[in-house]
């Protein structure tokens, strides 16, 4: 059956003794594994994206396969709760006129697009692709989706690269930008520095802002007030009147806060502090 | 028959990010909703949720009575038009409006009875055997909406479906949403930051402002009586004029000052002003811009509504003319008549509408007089 369904070609085993038996299904399977290794261009990538084909075969098994191994390239890498064939027919039909383009299923809810960047293309043109990917999926297949999308590949080599830039802005955008869905891996911003520091360094670092113990959340309200804060710049009057609540009710909140943890959000420094130290908060979250 | 009920949703962001507060809204079967208002305000984040493309945070929303909070998008019987559409380009229009129900493995001939019925109602017809580079842009716009029809939703969802057409394609789609509305009967939720879109397309609009709805009301009377300073400033092209004017309550007289300029409140406007004893108070003056007569005929009969200043920019638009000018330091502009004789740098007379000014109070911006 698995032979058929990758080659197309079905074998008849004639003998009904065991030690018969045996030595074919072996057969078979080297059979099944010789082609995909030859033919099957999925399996192909799959293993360059995991790092498991080595660097000195690439070159050769791409010819094969009629893969240009200097071409320039994106990877995209879309997350959904289930990816089913109507996702990658989906796919497969909207970026079908890059005959280059490939979809590689790669788990249940992992699919990765690896496409050229043709000529008149740049970087920025990534976002409007990345934007319909996401739009033409909610709106065809009716399922919400997240992509991340890496730097500019200039050889199939770096493919393994790229796929572990897409993992990591989809899990630093899980964490720090939920609101969004669609994750470039170079505006990650401060979260990829977050992100990259040891659990117990973030943990120092909160225990010096709150003392101990460390909050795990702060008070939702509290929260929202000092968002909305920092969306305004620091502007009392504009964040007040946002809030529809009185400037002195809206600076009573702020000095709770300073009394809490000694930084003053008024004053640029502290409020960065208590900006980064809410992001280590949900990162920690997140961890856990 | 579908109609939609929203009660207290909100939308919190695992980050902390509030994007929806105590959103409620009924609606009704057939309405055309339009949710407005500028960058970041929560209408995708609403329109999402509903789509259930969000989940949400808190809150119940159904879809004719049944709660739809966990159900998953493909079983909400909804369809939806999205900003970045884009079309199979290998296939012919029929193949790209059929392609969703093949996939769902619709019988073949009622997909070609859905196809050709979606394709008439968008007067597709005879372009059923083109393929997407060979429409013009509101031609594969309407394939966009025709891939939706199809489905037969019970609710039709759009978020920002014109915005990457141009200006003169946008107003022609406009009039053939409207047209599809009327067509089809159906219910449907467009999201837009486009206030003109907005006033042209909906029964009923919901201006939202950071995550708060500020206003729901038919296109008239969110024009003519704004409940806020945001809704007032933000519903009308050109934008409500606004001035800082003190209030005086002196018997039965209630006057607005604004630098030099005292302008007398007439009886329907005064009792609100009287009755929030805003006497001595600073508060907002908002007028029109069509509410700002240069006409002689209507300066002599409103002698204590005028303004002088001098004209800053005279912009002919063909019907109209715009006269843009300064009053106090704060800029203004007259929508009138281009047989007017008024020209940059000319010393003008102005008579505001008295009874068409709206009043706000400086620190809360709700409507006093509305």
């Amino acid at each position: 059956m698995k032979l058929k369904k990758i080659t197309g070609i079905s074998l008849e085993v004639s003998g009904a003794a065991p030690e018969q038996i045996e030595p074919a299904l072996t057969q078979i399977h080297c059979l099944c594994t010789a082609y995909k290794e030859k033919y099957n261009r999925t399996d192909f990538l799959q293993g360059l994206m995991t790092g498991n084909i080595p660097h000195y075969e690439i070159s050769d098994r791409a010819s094969r396969l009629h893969i240009d191994p200097e071409e320039k390239r994106i990877l995209f890498l879309i997350e959904g709760k289930h990816f089913d064939e109507t996702s990658g027919a989906i796919l497969k039909n909207l970026l079908s006129c890059r005959s280059k383009t490939y979809i590689v299923p790669l788990t249940e809810t992992l699919l990765a697009v690896i496409r050229p960047l043709c000529q008149n293309e740049t970087f920025e043109d990534m976002r409007h692709i990345a934007e319909t990917i996401v739009d033409t999926l909610n709106t065809e297949a009716l399922i919400r989706v997240r992509l991340s999308y890496s730097s500019v590949m200039n050889t199939l080599a770096d493919i393994q690269k790229a796929f572990q830039e897409t993992n990591l802005a989809l899990k630093v955008g899980r964490l720090f930008y939920s609101e969004q869905n669609i994750f470039p891996y170079n505006e990650l911003g401060i979260g990829r520095l977050i992100y990259r520091l040891p659990v117990s360094l973030c943990e120092n670092f909160l225990s010096e802002i709150f003392g101990s113990p460390i909050p795990k959340t702060l008070d939702p309200e509290l929260m929202a007030t000092v968002n909305r804060f920092f969306l305004n710049n620091l502007n009392i009057a504009e964040t007040a009147r946002q809030l529809h609540m009185h400037r002195n009710t809206l600076i009573y909140r702020l000095e709770q806060i300073e009394k809490q943890t000694g930084l003053d959000l008024r004053l640029f420094d502290d409020a960065m502090t208590f900006k980064i130290a809410m992001m280590v908060i949900n990162y920690l979250k997140g961890n856990k | 028959m579908a109609s939609l009920s929203l009660k207290g949703v909100q939308k919190i962001y695992p980050n902390g990010f509030h994007a929806v507060k105590d959103f409620n809204l009924e609606i009704a079967d057939k309405e055309f909703i339009i949710f407005v208002g500028p960058s970041g305000c929560g209408k995708s984040t609403t329109l999402r949720m509903i789509a259930g493309l969000e989940d949400i945070s808190d809150g119940v929303f159904k879809i004719d009575g049944k709660v739809m909070n966990d159900v998953e998008p493909k079983d909400r019987d909804i369809a939806m038009v999205f900003q970045n559409y884009a079309l199979y380009p290998h296939m012919t229009v029929y193949d790209n409006m059929a392609f969703g129900l093949k996939l769902r493995k619709v019988p073949k001939a009622e997909i070609d009875k859905k196809v050709r019925e979606a394709a008439r109602i968008l007067d597709l017809d005879k372009l059923l055997d083109r393929k997407p580079k060979a429409l013009s842009g509101g031609q594969r716009q309407r394939v966009a909406m025709g891939r939706a029809i199809v489905r037969n939703p019970k609710v039709f969802l759009m978020d920002e479906p014109l915005s990457n057409l141009d200006a003169k394609l946008r107003v022609q789609m406009r009039i053939e949403i409207s047209k599809l509305h009327e067509n089809l009967g159906a219910t449907i939720i467009y999201v837009t930051h486009d206030q003109t879109e907005a006033m042209t397309l909906g029964t009923r609009i919901v201006v939202m402002k950071d995550g708060v709805v500020q206003q729901v009301d038919t296109p008239q009377n969110l024009y003519n009586t704004p409940c806020n300073l945001f809704v007032a400033g933000f519903i009308g092209s050109p934008q409500m004029n606004f001035m800082d004017a003190v209030c005086s309550v002196k018997g039965d007289d209630v006057t607005l000052t604004v630098g030099k300029h005292v302008l007398k409140v007439p009886a329907s406007k005064k009792q609100a002003l009287i009755n929030g004893n805003y006497d001595g108070k600073t508060v907002v003056l908002g007028i029109r811009p069509e509410d700002v007569h240069d006409s002689q005929a209507f300066i002599s009969n409103s002698p204590d509504s005028i303004i002088e200043s001098e004209i800053k920019v005279y912009e002919l638009l063909g019907a109209e003319v715009f006269l843009y000018f300064d009053v106090e330091g704060t800029q203004m502009t007259a929508r009138v008549n281009p047989r007017t004789t008024l020209r940059t740098g000319d010393k003008a007379v102005f008579a505001l509408d008295m009874e068409k000014i709206h009043v706000f109070d400086k620190e809360t911006e709700l409507t006093i007089t509305n």
